[in-house]
């Protein structure tokens, strides 16, 4: 990273092959739109690039923290853009339509950690998976989480910490998915 | 218990929705500095946040595509060749050590009295700097370094075959609403460019200046409304006195 901090373009784009499959992946999860989805992950990257947003070791590894950055982006554009109230189409279903060339380069390595992970949410409650995923996911605020689903704003933070924490004991202490 | 402590102590037990990214901004800024002062919420906060940093890799993966490493790798390579051009402009000394003798205010946009005296001065220190002359030479190329009236900022010169090149370091963007000008003086008033520019988040920026610059006493740049003036209406922010 200080490499990258110092302006060397080679550095930054080891770390943008090493991290922008996951990024766009996080990305059009939560926007659901490819175009939306670039935009957000090229202005993450762009960020990190500028050092506008500092890397600090301490707080994980360069993946998680890109990965922050990412997620905080689209939170971001999903606000700012209001897209999931427009009803505009998704692009469900974009991984059927890739390439062939580029589908057999999908990233499966981590796919243990990551079923592992899903489990552990598919396995809650549905009412906690649902205000996290709603939450993480969808770039909702728990005043808008609630209204949604007609509930008290309490009960949606209480489903959030009982949904992490239940997922948490799941995990074991679950190490950096990605070094 | 006052409102306030009562208002903190209510903030316990926000950490999931916090670690979510699911605050409405006011409670998040609330709640950043109730973690301040409260060892539980931050032990809490540390807990979940790991849980939820793995949630990424729960989502289905996808290739970015190289039209994205296109359009991310353009803009970095670029940035990249203007933060080292901007480098090569700081490197010198002499620049910041001509500022800090010449007040701001000596550069003046009409040729007063007092602008003389600051090129005058420009071009001792540039004597003094170059040992004869007022660009430093190397390989063909002559580089002119600029007076900049914004602090920590520098801006030079690169002269090569008859055609030059404005490099810029440090520079905040232009005010909003207007653009970075680039004129040229021979004689006379300074004559408008189809140069116009705005700088990098870095401050860095590397214009061409068209034409010969032959005959061409000074560059200078003002900042102008978007699409340019036909005659300065500010003061210049630069002036880069090419003299030999």
């Amino acid at each position: 990273m200080q490499l990258v901090y110092r302006g060397n373009a080679a550095a930054f784009e080891v770390i943008y092959d090493r991290h922008a499959d996951a990024a766009f992946s996080l990305a059009f999860r939560m926007c659901r739109q490819r175009a939306l989805a670039e935009d957000v992950v090229q202005e993450a990257f762009l960020s990190l690039w500028r050092s506008n947003a500092r890397y600090d070791r301490g707080r994980g590894s360069v993946r998680t923290w890109a990965l922050g950055i990412v997620h905080n982006r689209a939170i971001d554009a999903l606000r700012r853009r209001a897209v999931r109230d427009r009803g505009l189409v998704d692009d469900e279903g974009i991984e059927e339509r890739l390439p062939a060339r580029e589908r057999t380069e999908l990233e499966f390595a981590r796919r243990d950690e990551a079923r592992e992970i899903r489990d552990a949410l598919e396995q809650l409650p549905v009412e906690q998976s649902k205000v996290i995923e709603l939450a993480y996911f969808g770039g909702l605020t728990h005043v808008e989480i609630a209204s949604m689903l007609d509930e008290p704003v309490g009960t949606i933070k209480g489903r959030m910490r009982l949904g992490l924490t239940k997922m948490r004991m799941a995990l074991g202490d679950p190490a950096e998915v990605v070094p | 218990m006052s409102d306030e402590r009562r208002l903190d102590s209510e903030l316990c037990g926000d950490a999931a929705s916090y670690v979510l990214g699911a605050m409405p901004q006011d409670e998040h800024r609330a709640f950043v500095e109730h973690l301040k002062g409260c060892v539980v919420c931050r032990e809490e906060v540390a807990s979940l946040q790991v849980v939820v940093s793995s949630l990424p890799a729960a989502v289905p993966q996808l290739p970015a595509g190289a039209d994205l490493k296109r359009r991310v790798m353009g803009v970095v390579e670029r940035e990249a060749r203007e933060q080292q051009a901007a480098r090569g402009i700081g490197a010198s000394e002499t620049p910041r050590r001509a500022r800090r003798l010449l007040p701001a205010g000596l550069i003046s946009w009409r040729p007063a009295l007092a602008g003389a005296a600051a090129l005058a001065v420009i071009a001792l220190l540039a004597v003094i700097a170059f040992g004869g002359g007022s660009g430093s030479s190397g390989g063909g190329t002559r580089v002119f370094h600029a007076q900049v009236t914004v602090p920590n900022a520098s801006a030079a010169v690169r002269v090569s075959g008859g055609h030059a090149a404005l490099s810029v370091a440090n520079m905040p963007q232009s005010p909003s609403g207007h653009v970075y000008e680039l004129w040229i003086k021979r004689a006379g008033q300074p004559q408008p460019t189809d140069v116009l520019f705005t700088v990098s988040n870095g401050g860095a920026a590397t214009v061409g200046v068209p034409g010969s610059i032959e005959g061409v006493s000074e560059i200078l740049v003002t900042a102008e409304p978007l699409g340019g003036s036909k005659a300065p209406t500010s003061t210049p922010v630069i002036v880069a006195p090419l003299t030999t």
